[in-house]
């Protein structure tokens, strides 16, 4: 070991000489690896920031890969149905949605049909029996909020991320002014429009005055507010949450395997609604056309990579021919033939570390400059960080690319004879 | 009487590979002891530097027997001649073969950084001093060979060989590039090492500096003969 330790010191210190000696020529060397470099670098950044971009939203509007979903077509009757057979279970969660309007009395909200708050999507709509018809009223302080009301924790099964406040707490005694979760386009709607918050649900017997208590990141676009169905249903029959004149949703999450699916299924079918069933996967099939557009850049960039390969390996034939003698003379006062091979591919591990370094700095410094010039248009690039799997990859595409460009001249300097310098 | 440090008897070396086999060393013979210097003279081509290559471990002869401190080392295999070479030999050419880009410090420091032992920073600058000291250019450890004459290059050369304390000094013609006053210094330095019980091995073309060895051989067609006339 101590052995072991004395030769990669000595290689080390005879490596670094012989870049100081040969600034240049390594300079060469960084010149024409460092494009390789970078390609790999950039690539391993691109996809890393947009496996962490789409998979971390993707779980948040899809849920967990695993989970059973099931997509139940809006009857009044099926909501009682359902949220009576899950009410309890920890294995499974109803979610109901419905139109709600949060702001002043009798105004329209400033995003009719719940539109994200800079879209318009035209005038709202009034929907019953016999059809759809535009609403009237003056435009006011309002907003217009995807209500969805939930029979327990839906967190187990999607991931919402607290940004404020608190999530919905299901254990108390329910309150009678709902309390609301927003998403994060909700609250931006509230934060621009400041409003004596009344709740206008369709339905509802009375208009009740909501609790806002947290805001979490849902994913979803749409402005939204998550609310407990037991505080909803005090003003609004469950009915009434699943009115496709309305525009309900009704939605059930299972673990895995939950015996709530085919109670479910079968009370359902007994009513004639066929609901809808599958399995989230949608991590494992984004990761699979990921990992495929990764692999296509990843070869891309191993050919720029080879380019500067070469470029290494040319430059250290060269050098090895000029050091003939110098190999010749170490080994003469004792140096082992593996040690000057080890001094070589130590001098162009170290090219290769020093250019990978120079692609790291260029690839966080160009993140930056994107992420200042097109971050405003572009969420996915907003105050991005440069991945440290983009580092690693640029370290090991250094190495690599130092090896495989200072094997050949490590195995010359190795086998040249101590002879050359008697003969000199 | 002790036991030599170096002992080579019946050693051959064919050349081959080209249309005629030639034959460099027809049984070589030679004892030298700790303490003695031998000069080793012949025309050019008569195989003075083939024998310094066999002794030195650069190459194996084809037959014969190199023994070192009573040990048969004529056919290491080259891993063990490596670390020998480190621990044993020490070697003067007639180019000097400094690196230029290193100073005569680190040029010396070179055979302490071979990968055969780790020296800490401060007893390699220790020995690095003491071994330029001895050959009286200490003064000149910063100094890069471009800045320096033949005789102090030489003379870093010679201090190189020193550094670990060899037994053996094999000497290439040191004095061939030098004029004659600064070659005599050279073998000054060289001898002076005899003096605290190295071995010098010579090969010379000048009479002068083979004259002040103990012993001269003569190498003519690939025979080593002593002059027995020679003290």
């Amino acid at each position: 070991m101590r052995r072991f330790s004395g030769r990669f010191r000595s290689s080390l210190i005879i490596g670094l000489q012989g870049i100081r000696a040969r600034k240049t020529r390594t300079l060469l060397s960084m010149i024409s690896l460092f494009l390789g470099v970078l390609a790999v670098v950039v690539v391993q950044a691109g996809a890393s920031i947009a496996e962490r971009a789409l998979l971390a939203d993707l779980e948040l509007t899809a849920g967990y890969d695993g989970t059973r979903v099931m997509e139940v077509p809006t009857q009044q009757e099926a909501a009682d149905l359902v949220t009576a057979t899950v009410r309890g279970r920890t294995d499974a969660v109803a979610m109901l949605g419905v139109s709600g309007i949060v702001g002043e009395p009798g105004v329209q909200p400033i995003n009719p049909g719940g539109s994200p708050i800079d879209q318009d999507w035209g005038p709202p709509m009034s929907c019953d029996e016999s059809g759809c018809v535009p609403v009237g009223g003056p435009k006011g302080e309002a907003v217009e909020v995807r209500l969805t009301a939930l029979t327990g924790d839906v967190r187990q099964f999607r991931p919402f991320r607290q940004e404020s406040g608190t999530w919905l707490n299901f254990t108390t005694v329910p309150a009678l002014a709902p309390r609301l979760v927003l998403n994060l386009e909700a609250a931006k709607a509230f934060e621009r429009h400041h409003v004596p918050a009344e709740m206008r649900v369709g339905g509802a017997t009375n208009n009740v005055t909501p609790q806002f208590t947290g805001v979490v990141d849902d994913g979803d676009q749409q402005p939204r507010a998550y609310v407990r169905l037991d505080e909803l249903t005090a003003w609004l029959p469950t009915s009434r949450l699943a009115d496709p004149n309305t525009g309900g949703e009704l939605r059930l999450m299972m673990v895995e395997g939950s015996p709530v699916e085919q109670v479910v299924a079968s009370k359902l079918k007994a009513l004639g609604n066929e609901p809808y069933a599958f399995t989230v996967e949608s991590r494992k099939e984004q990761e699979k056309t990921l990992t495929l557009m990764r692999l296509v850049f990843f070869a891309m960039a191993g050919l720029v990579l080879l380019i500067g390969v070469a470029g290494i390996l040319n430059v250290g034939l060269a050098t090895v021919g000029e050091r003939v003698e110098e190999f010749a003379l170490r080994r003469a006062v004792g140096t082992p033939r593996f040690l000057l091979a080890g001094i070589v591919l130590v001098e162009t591990l170290l090219t290769g570390l020093f250019t990978a370094a120079a692609a790291i700095g260029a690839g966080v410094a160009g993140l930056k400059v994107v992420s200042m010039v097109v971050g405003n248009s572009e969420p996915l690039l907003r105050n991005v960080q440069f991945p440290w799997e983009a580092g690693v990859a640029g370290i090991i595409a250094g190495l690599v690319a130092g090896v495989l460009g200072g094997f050949i001249p490590a195995l010359r300097a190795a086998g040249i004879p101590i002879a050359t310098v008697m003969r000199a | 009487m002790t036991a030599p440090l170096i002992e080579l008897a019946g050693i051959t070396k064919v050349l081959k590979g080209q249309e005629q086999p030639r034959t460099i060393l027809d049984g070589v013979g030679l004892t030298v002891h700790a303490g003695e210097s031998v000069a080793i003279v012949g025309r050019s081509g008569s195989g003075k530097s083939t024998l310094l290559s066999v002794l030195g471990l650069f190459d194996r002869p084809d037959s014969g027997s190199y023994r070192l401190e009573d040990q048969e080392i004529a056919r290491l295999p080259e891993r063990r001649a490596a670390r020998l070479r480190s621990s044993h030999f020490g070697f003067v050419f007639q180019r000097f073969f400094l690196l230029k880009h290193l100073t005569s410090a680190q040029n010396v420091a070179m055979a302490l950084v071979n990968g055969q032992g780790w020296l800490p920073r401060r007893q390699r600058r220790n020995r690095v001093m003491e071994a330029l000291d001895q050959v009286g250019i200490a003064h000149l450890a910063k100094n890069r060979p471009a800045k320096m004459s033949g005789g102090e290059q030489q003379r870093v050369a010679i201090a190189r060989a020193l550094v670990r304390d060899p037994k053996v000094l094999l000497a290439d013609e040191p004095t061939g590039a030098l004029d004659t006053e600064t070659g005599t210094l050279v073998i000054d330095a060289l001898l002076a090492a005899t003096e605290r019980g190295c071995g010098l091995i010579l090969v010379t073309h000048d009479r002068d500096h083979a004259a002040r060895m103990g012993r001269t051989h003569d190498l003519v067609n690939g025979v080593l003969n002593e002059r027995v006339a020679a003290r």
